[in-house]
């Protein structure tokens, strides 16, 4: 268990005046309800297709929904023997020994209808377009200079144990070092985590995460702010054909489609005489897309072959990211008419802090504050405690949001 | 060459003091830095070796500090580390055969690529029936062929690739890297009964023993039945990397001294061979005007050439011309990379350094 004291602060309360509003007696709104209906509703004339006739996408789609069809009968089950209780209850022919037994049964179905109705919602968010994929986790150092070279190394470190101790097995796909007397002063760092899913356990780390410490170079013992930025990237797999028709980047009509004419492809090698008269060992690679201006260079290995992979493998990572970027601020922005200003956290944000004088890391989103930074440091149970608890915070948005556009829809 | 500025080795020594050792060959810390990586990762994978295969070492800071000093007399790092990849391939690298170099890699790229183009616009048929004769001259560690091989195999049902070579040495490190890419799994199995090595020499020389090319070629690619007439000899792809260094620019510090030093002459410098045939041609052309005789007699669809340079490309154009005049031969000759774009994308200086001369024959 956590040795450390958590407390919640009392922003995290204020973030949610709207849910708490539209909650009805049952603790779900009444849009959500029939969002789940008319969900559930799908679910049954899929079902009754597919009994008629198999077909791949289909079955795919029921097979999404069958948890929301799940939960919603668990629902009314509760509901249905709540009314029941009640009305036993009510009734004044109930003999003493019936009522006592219902009035506890009916305790216990109120005291579960919360979490089931917590499950409802968790089933209804829209799964994210990468959450099955593996991921490529991205840290450079940002304001703050060395210092902030310094800190991203024990960030690698960070991501590289949590993943080992969660069997997870990271591979460093990129390492450059700044010019300095030692090797833990990052300039850049990539990680590929190759396992399924490992994108949606890793997304609550994109973003701003700030040192508050006494860099080891500071004489007078004062204390530095910087910063290192984290990205979360989808990984694809080498040939597009295994995805969905949606995730198929070798697909011109998908969305995550590069074409190659727009990519410039340029070996780095150092000009002058080449073939028989010299032996050269680079092998650097260099990748711009021309529309975006995105460049990504690969040099760590020694066959140029492996490093053109390696960077297309980037540098679809980093086009897709930024397209469902710009779709999702686009959706920000329809939504925004309904929620007034919404809390959004983009990567720019700065989303944790870590402040080695006080031993605590921060996260800004929930305002979850751990008490045992070595723990969290070396990437333990107090990372995955604060990562939980942006994966809470994140779904709970995501409701908000679905809430906000149903009610939109109604309005018009 | 140019003086490594002190500032640079004292920021290189701070950061590793091996670093400096490897700045000597290399040149650019960021590429010392890579090579000083590359041959740590190796020193540590072979200290985890079990004992009989890992050597004398004490541990692996002294292999690599043994490492590092080799390189820093010069020594290729390819020798030291024993591979090269070429393609998705791993090609075996031992003392008295010709490194692979990137721009070979490019050159084989864009051969397979040109002959599936031409052969598929010839006989439009599906693409598992057809079948392909390769033939690779002089071809050293046998990189061209196996590559050819893994790159083609998948697009014809019969394949079959020559690689010759005048070195028993080279020979025998060809097959071995054969095995070894077949056992690695980077070449398909077919390959072991697909690609051929065979002794002779292209110069064809009549004072020595060993066969010249033309002699061993009808055992390999004679249409069946038709064994005994010369004509029916015949190949789709003829590539070759000859050497092309002249005797001047082997040691006048064209060539890098790692290169001269440590890497084969006979891959690197053609021989004198007093013949009047060659005299014509300057003395590092000489295996140009043989393979081209060879590719007009071998109604080579497409021929890929590696020279050293421009000039020495623009010498081999105008040979086949001067050859092909008399004959209305339907071919095209042309010196590759030569647009912007082909010379960016394959890391080609844009006048300087290797280029190659390909011709391509349409069938009449």
């Amino acid at each position: 268990m956590l040795r450390c004291g958590r407390f919640l602060s009392p922003v995290r309360f204020g973030l949610r005046p709207f849910l708490r509003r539209s909650h009805t007696d049952s603790g779900l709104s009444p849009v959500l309800l029939t969002r789940a209906r008319l969900l559930a509703a799908e679910h049954d004339k899929l079902s009754d297709s597919l009994a008629e006739s198999f077909d791949t996408k289909i079955a795919k789609r029921a097979g999404e929904l069958a948890s929301v069809t799940k939960v919603l009968k668990e629902w009314d089950n509760a509901n249905e023997s709540i009314v029941e209780l009640k009305s036993l209850l009510e009734d004044a022919g109930t003999d003493a020994e019936l009522r006592s037994l219902a009035t506890e049964d009916l305790e216990s179905s109120r005291e579960a209808l919360p979490t089931i109705s917590d499950r409802l919602k968790k089933s209804l968010i829209p799964k994210h377009p990468f959450a099955d994929l593996p991921c490529l986790l991205e840290i450079r150092p940002g304001a703050g200079g060395d210092e902030a070279g310094l800190f991203a190394y024990e960030m690698l470190r960070m991501y590289m144990t949590f993943c080992s101790r969660r069997g997870l097995r990271p591979t460093i796909l990129k390492q450059d070092v700044e010019d300095g007397p030692s090797e833990d002063r990052l300039s850049e760092a990539v990680i590929e985590i190759e396992a399924d899913g490992a994108y949606d356990l890793l997304r609550t780390e994109s973003g701003v995460h700030r040192v508050q410490r006494v860099p080891a170079t500071e004489t007078k013992g004062r204390t530095h702010t910087s910063a290192v930025s984290v990205m979360v990237l989808p990984s694809f797999p080498e040939s597009g054909s295994g995805l969905d028709n949606a995730l198929n980047f070798e697909d011109p009509s998908s969305d995550y489609y590069i074409d190659p004419q727009e990519v410039r492809v340029e070996k780095m090698r150092a000009g002058g005489a080449g073939g028989q008269h010299v032996n050269k060992t680079e092998s650097a690679i260099r990748l711009t897309h021309t529309p975006t201006g995105t460049v990504v260079s690969m040099q760590d290995e020694r066959s140029q072959q492996a490093n053109r992979r390696k960077a297309w493998q980037m540098l679809r990572a980093k086009l897709a990211e930024a397209r469902q970027e710009a779709r999702e601020q686009e959706l920000v922005q329809l939504r925004r008419g309904v929620l007034g200003g919404v809390a959004r956290m983009g990567r720019g944000d700065k989303i944790r802090t870590y402040n080695y004088g006080q031993s605590r890391c921060t996260d800004h989103r929930t305002g979850l504050t751990i008490h045992n930074l070595d723990d969290v440091l070396e990437g333990g149970d107090g990372l995955e405690t604060v990562m939980e608890s942006v994966r809470t915070w994140m779904a709970d948005r995501e409701v908000e949001a679905m809430v906000a556009e149903e009610l939109a829809k109604e309005k018009k | 060459m140019p003086r490594i500025p002190v500032s640079v080795l004292v920021k290189a020594y701070r950061r590793n003091p091996l670093l400096p050792l490897l700045l000597k060959e290399c040149r650019s810390l960021d590429s010392a830095r890579n090579e000083l990586r590359w041959l740590r990762e190796r020193a540590l994978r072979d200290s985890r070796l079990p004992g009989r295969l890992r050597g004398s070492w004490p541990g692996w800071r002294a292999r690599l500090r043994s490492m590092c000093l080799w390189r820093s007399r010069g020594f290729p790092l390819q020798y030291i580390l024993g591979d090269q990849p070429f393609g998705d391939l791993e090609i075996l690298c031992r003392r008295g055969v010709l490194i692979p170099r990137p721009e070979t890699e490019s050159y084989t790229v864009e051969a397979a690529r040109l002959i599936r183009q031409a052969l598929a616009q010839e006989e439009p048929g599906s693409p598992g029936t057809r079948s392909l004769r390769v033939l690779d001259l002089c071809t050293g560690t046998g990189c061209i062929a196996l590559l050819l091989h893994a790159l083609l195999a998948s697009h014809f049902k019969d394949m079959i690739v020559l690689g010759v070579d005048l070195s028993p040495i080279a020979l025998n490190l060809a097959q071995k890297n054969l095995d070894h890419n077949v056992d690695k799994g980077l070449l398909s199995r077919r390959a072991s009964t697909d690609i051929h090595f065979q002794r002779a020499d292209v110069l064809g020389r009549s004072d020595s023993s060993i066969p010249a090319v033309e002699e061993v070629l009808p055992k390999y690619f004679s249409q069946s039945g038709a064994l005994s007439e010369p004509s029916a000899t015949r190949c789709d792809l003829l590539i070759s990397n000859p050497p092309y260094i002249s005797a001047s620019e082997f040691r006048d510090g064209t060539t890098a001294r790692s290169v001269r030093l440590f890497e084969p002459r006979l891959a690197l410098v053609p021989p004198a061979t007093g013949s009047t045939e060659d005299a014509q041609d300057r003395p590092e052309d000489i295996f140009y005007r043989r393979i081209l005789t060879l590719s007009i007699k071998l109604q080579a669809k497409v021929t890929v050439l590696e020279c050293g340079d421009m000039t020495q490309a623009g010498r081999v154009v105008e040979m086949y011309t001067a050859m092909t005049s008399s004959h209305s031969d339907h071919s095209s000759a042309e010196i590759w990379p030569s647009t912007e774009r082909d010379l960016a994308a394959n890391g080609f200086h844009p006048y300087d350094g290797s280029r190659c001369v390909i011709i391509k024959r349409w069938a009449r």
